[in-house]
């Protein structure tokens, strides 16, 4: 027995799942396909690529619009004027994006996005498609880079790496753990030298969950071009299934799915960009964009406490409990306790421990009220602290009594 | 058998020789067999000059003034660039002939050091004991474990800045080399690779792991570095050897202890018979807390090694009754066993170490190097199954200055009767050799998968010894690798490496689910080849002691649903093998038997099972089990006996049917002791070797034929009756097994033999020729007679 039909065997034996490896021998293949081809013909034909109708490289350039700049690596180049739009958003917001909270001053960015042969990481998972964007004086700028072959890759990351410009950042979604830790691996497996690591990088996908997440099902690129960006991609291909159309290309010379994956990071990247500017938009106008008042001011009060507070109070109307609590904690912040106190007493009648323990202990330090302190801190559960206090203050009591 | 050392009870007032002369006394019928290992004195050796000052230092800070003999040669062999295994007792100071090595290259070269070991507990000593000998010196060497319980944000930190890495097999194949790029840096600048116990990595396990060594040399090969291996192990016949074949290069063995030892007595005892006519002895239970209970009591520290996690609590329940009665009373007995959480394990070996409990009862998570301190009397409840093992739980016992006791009680289990029964054997014997086979074709296929991922494959790059091209072919053809020019690239959508388990050679495990109430709570994995035995729907599945019904199988999703159950029995599967010859390596013909080593194809037909009442054993009932037919390609050696001479020993086809049934249950367990290899590792049939009929033991406890689709037959009503009796490799494709079988098949037939005519019972029982239902007046004839006329029928060949 050979060896190829022994490995086949055993791995039957072993349990194998039929979807992996074959589990019939290979002679017994070739026969069943000949007998599925007599019975249904037209499918098989599909199913095989001669040849003939194997896409080469120059025609699949031809097809996604771009050029072959070396052997194996096919660049694709478009410039989108900023007087465009997408969905109800205009290009031209991206002329000048607002800081975001936490950022000090302007630093360009290149929009980022990479499509791979598998979701699992580790090394043996690369990019086979890489696109970036820069934003210019009157148009946004996109370049794609895709490889047709495995040594093509070392040219990719070269002109990828070279086409980031020294002074711009990294601007992506979920970027930072997916997309910048497996070209990293990349560059390093190859010996190429890489400044994808110690660049500045803005993940979009961070901020957009702070804002968002409470509001959304999730926080996919799509469903926040359905939500925030107005429109919905159509004849879109998942991207979960850019690898089999990658592998397609390679093993068949297929490249219908592939001319698809191009357009789907085309309308990623773009969607990125215009995503940054949206942004920015909803931080200033929370309200119009329905983002989650709560999740921003926690944000803000992270890097501004200024801000924060004044966001809160301009619509202390309209506050949730977990937003109130917030407002109250930047008023202790800075002593303002007459305007902290009745916040902490309205969520204190909801029953809110925290509030009570403020309660309490304000009225034991600050307001010098025992017996109100007293009433307050009788309310608490009772965890270790809470009887620490509840005696501390009955001895404060009976001391005051005394005198 | 040894004589006693000379006992003097008025010079010598060692509480351990009391103990181990008054056992002797009162218990000489049960007391089979002894050995006095003499005390030995240590040897000592000057720290080497080339040792770092700062070393010296640190030694000198924790009261070392000097080295033994073997960290003083290991030091010797590493320096001058060789691969070292260092092979000596527990608590013989191993751990120091890496960590010297390692920390002066940290110290002078900030090289690099990955420190293997098999499970994590022992992990975590190791760099609590790095860190004590980096404070004592100052050193600034930086240990850090990476397992799967080293928090996320914290990998980062053990990547870049640990000079010694400490983790386990299992984290290396699936977390370290996957994500090599993660590493680089400390994979360029690694130097020493050391693999603790090295004797567990034996068998599948061992067969894995060696291969997950030949990716971890690719790697450091792709960054520049080839690490020298330094690896310890306990005592087993073919150390460098199993080092070779771990690393794949020439190693050299340091085998010569230069440690003190105190004496040691070995005791074998074999519980009482209390029913002579059945053969049943006392169980081993109460005769195990009969002598922990006297050495307890006369201040003696104790273990006692248990076989499984339930016989542990029994045993535990059992002394706290006695010795643990007072609540205010910190308690004086404790027990040790897998299953507990780590902190709880962490917490007893504190008090271990302290001295604060009398008496442990462990499982074998004891028996790898945890540090528990010192223990003066070591009793082991049953035969751990190997010669090593046996050593290894024995070696917990023992102090440098102070005499040691061990006592082996045997259970009523074959090997355990053989041991027992034959004392010289066992004290004779040298520890059996630990086998792996790297180049098993499913363990190897699926390591070059996982390395393909890690790196493409470069056209004529070494892995393995099997023709790579082909192999790299193979996974090309089934879509897994894409060759480009001259080298093959990983081209699939997965993470190869999570679905490689390093203790099976199947895929597919199935999960146990407990639907108890609506749950869907996953509690346990069954790997694939032992799943139809064990979760058919109907069957009792214990986990923790605690059994649960399967109510349903999902076969194609891999999945087995549970739930609750207090049933009063245990479930036992009956399978039908048929096996077919399909080659013949090596035949062997003599007068009247030929034995043959070949390959065999064997179908197994979960057919049904037994429900079996605890305590009582009886039979209370019958299922049926449908499930697909496994089928399997493995190697196996088998025996044929010579017609005329069968026809001639014995009066029916009937009887020497049962009596191949008997002989095969004894040399199956025979086997298995000689093999240093679980029951379960191997198989055992009686057939026609050609799947036409196969044997089975029936309800009535006679052989029963049945033919393909189960049916009985009658054996007077064959044309042809040649019984062949088979033992098997019991893994697809075999993982090398069958070879060595065939080399002992004669030492298999003769211990067979021996175990089954020296065996007091008086018919045939478990002891021996396997559980006998029947009654000797039903049948008339003997089952073991006709076992023991078949066993000697075999035993003439090739003489």
């Amino acid at each position: 027995m050979t060896l190829k039909s022994r490995l086949s065997q055993l791995q039957a034996q072993a349990g194998a799942t039929p979807t992996g490896v074959p589990s019939v021998q290979p002679q017994v293949a070739a026969s069943l396909q000949n007998r599925l081809g007599h019975l249904r013909p037209e499918r098989l034909q599909g199913r095989t690529t001669s040849p003939q109708n194997k896409l080469s490289v120059e025609a699949l350039a031809q097809a996604v619009k771009g050029e072959v700049i070396s052997e194996g690596l096919i660049r694709i180049e478009a410039c989108l004027p900023l007087n465009g739009e997408l969905g109800i958003r205009s290009l031209n917001g991206l002329r000048d994006i607002p800081l975001l909270p936490g950022e000090t001053e302007v630093i360009p960015g290149v929009y980022i996005d990479t499509e791979t042969t598998g979701l699992s990481g580790g090394s043996g998972t690369l990019a086979f498609l890489a696109g970036m964007a820069v934003i210019e004086a009157s148009h946004l700028k996109l370049t794609q880079w895709l490889i047709t072959c495995f040594a093509a890759e070392s040219a990719l990351l070269c002109a990828l790496e070279q086409a980031i410009p020294a002074s711009h950042r990294l601007i992506s979604y979920n970027g930072k753990s997916y997309d910048a830790p497996l070209l990293l691996t990349r560059f390093r497996l190859l010996g190429l030298p890489t400044s994808v690591g110690t660049r500045e990088h803005l993940d979009l996908l961070h901020p957009v969950r702070r804002l968002f997440s409470k509001r959304w099902d999730d926080c996919r690129l799509v469903t926040l071009e359905r939500q925030l960006l107005g429109f919905e991609r159509k004849d879109d291909l998942p991207g979960s299934e850019a690898p089999e159309a990658w592998f397609s290309y390679l093993r068949h010379g297929n490249a219908r799915q592939l001319i698809r994956v191009v357009e789907h990071n085309r309308q990623d990247i773009l969607s990125l960009a215009v995503a940054h500017a949206t942004l920015a938009e909803a931080i200033a106008d929370p309200l119009r964009h329905k983002a989650d008042l709560y999740g921003l001011a926690r944000w803000l009060s992270e890097v501004n406490e200024p801000k924060a507070l004044a966001l809160l109070q301009s619509h202390q109307d309209r506050l949730c409990a977990d937003s109130s609590r917030l407002l109250a904690h930047l008023f202790r912040r800075t002593e303002r306790w007459m305007a902290a106190v009745p916040i902490w007493e309205a969520l204190a009648k909801q029953g809110c421990v925290e509030s009570i323990e403020r309660l309490a202990k304000y009225h034991e330090h600050i307001s010098k009220d025992l017996q109100v302190a007293w009433q307050y801190c009788a309310q608490l559960p009772g965890s270790t602290a809470d009887r620490h206090r509840q005696k501390r203050l009955q001895e404060k009591l009976k001391k005051k009594t005394a005198c | 058998m040894s004589t006693p050392a000379p006992y003097f009870p008025d010079s010598n007032p060692d509480p351990v020789e009391a103990l181990a002369t008054q056992l002797r006394s009162r218990y000489a019928g049960r007391i089979t067999g002894e050995l006095v290992v003499p005390a030995k004195s240590g040897c000592y050796a000057p720290f080497p000059e080339t040792l770092d000052a700062r070393l010296v230092q640190a030694l000198k800070g924790r009261g070392i003034g000097q080295l033994y003999t073997h960290q003083a040669s290991s030091w010797a062999s590493v320096q001058s660039g060789q691969h070292t295994v260092i092979v000596t007792p527990t608590a013989s100071g191993k751990t120091l002939s890496y960590n010297l090595p390692v920390l002066q290259a940290a110290l002078q070269r900030k090289a690099k050091a990955l420190y293997m070991f098999p499970t994590k507990a022992l992990a975590q000593d190791q760099v609590a004991e790095l860190l004590e000998l980096n404070q004592a010196g100052g050193l600034g060497v930086r240990a850090f474990t990476f397992d799967g319980d080293t928090p996320g944000d914290a990998r980062k930190a053990v990547r870049t800045k640990g000079d010694i890495v400490v983790t386990n097999p299992d984290m290396l194949h699936q977390g370290i080399l996957p994500h090599h790029t993660k590493w680089a840096q400390f994979f360029e600048g690694l130097e020493y690779v050391v693999i603790d116990e090295m004797h567990t990595y034996r068998g599948v396990f061992g067969s894995h792991v060696a291969n997950v060594i030949r990716r971890l040399r690719r790697i450091c090969r792709f960054y520049g570095s080839d690490p020298l291996f330094i690896l310890c192990s306990a005592t087993i016949a073919n150390p460098a050897e199993l080092a070779t074949h771990l690393i794949g290069e020439t190693v050299n063995a340091i085998t010569e202890s230069g440690a003190p030892q105190g004496a040691k007595h070995l005791l074998l005892w074999n519980p009482p018979v209390v029913n002579p006519d059945l053969g049943i002895r006392a169980s081993a239970r109460s005769q195990t807390t009969r002598i922990a209970r006297l050495a307890v009591q006369q201040g003696l520290k104790s273990i006692i090694f248990a076989q499984s996690r339930l016989m542990v609590e029994v045993l535990t329940k059992y002394l706290k009754d006695k010795f643990d009665k007072d609540p205010r009373r910190p308690p004086r007995v404790a027990a040790y066993r897998g299953g507990y959480l780590p902190t709880e394990r962490r917490a007893m070996e504190k008090k271990l170490r302290e001295g604060g409990i009398d008496c442990v009862i462990a499982t074998s998570a004891l028996e790898l190097g945890v540090d528990i301190g010192a223990l003066d009397v070591c009793v082991l409840n049953g035969y751990p199954g190997t010669i090593a093992g046996t050593w290894q739980r024995l070696g917990r016992a023992g102090r440098r200055q102070r005499t040691a006791l061990g006592v082996l009680v045997a259970s009523s289990l074959p090997l355990d009767q053989y041991i027992i029964r034959n004392p010289e054997f066992f004290l004779g014997a040298s520890p059996e050799q630990a086998r792996i086979d790297p180049d098993q074709l499913l363990i190897l296929l699926d390591h070059i998968r996982c390395a393909a991922f890690e790196l493409p494959f470069r056209q004529g790059e070494p892995f393995g010894e099997e023709d790579l091209a082909e192999m790299l072919a193979y996974l090309e053809e089934s879509g897994i690798l894409h060759r480009e020019g001259d080298q093959w690239h990983w081209m699939a959508d997965s993470y190869p490496a999570n679905s490689v388990s390093l203790r099976s050679v199947a895929e597919g495990n199935f999960v146990v689910v407990d639907a108890t109430e609506g749950k869907q709570t996953v509690i346990a994995e069954v790997d694939f080849s032992s799943a139809p035995m064990t979760i058919y729907e109907g069957a009792i599945y214990m986990i923790q002691s605690a059994p649960y019904q399967v109510e349903r199988l999902d076969w194609e999703g891999r999945k087995a649903f549970v739930t609750r159950t207090r049933a009063d029995y245990y479930t036992d599967a009956i399978d039908y093998t048929r096996l077919k010859i399909l080659e013949h390596f090596v035949e062997r013909t003599a007068h009247t038997a030929a034995v043959a080593h070949g390959e065999v194809h064997l179908v197994r037909r979960i057919a049904g099972y037994k429900k079996i009442r605890y305590y009582t054993h009886e039979n209370v009932g019958y299922g049926n089990i449908n499930l697909p037919d496994q089928e399997m390609h493995t190697t196996a050696i088998w025996w044929q006996v010579d017609p005329t001479q069968l026809e001639s020993r014995f009066a029916s086809r009937q009887q020497a049917l049962d009596g191949f049934l008997g002989a095969s249950y004894a040399m199956h367990h025979v086997a298995a002791m000689q093999m240093l290899s679980e029951v379960a590792d191997i198989g055992r049939a009686v057939g026609d070797g050609n799947a036409r009929w196969f044997a089975t033991v029936g309800s009535n406890g006679r052989g029963t034929l049945r033919d393909e689709e189960g049916k009985a037959l009658d054996p007077f009503a064959l044309p042809q009756f040649t019984p062949t009796l088979f033992l098997y490799d019991n893994y697809p494709g075999g993982i090398g097994l069958s070879e060595p079988l065939f080399a002992r098949q004669q030492a298999i037939v003769a211990h067979a033999y021996r175990l089954v005519s020296a065996c007091e019972c008086e018919h045939g029982c478990p002891s021996c020729i396997g559980p006998i239902l029947a009654s000797d007046e039903v049948r008339g004839y003997s089952p073991k007679q006709t076992a023991l006329g078949v066993l000697s029928l075999l035993a003439d060949h090739d003489t």
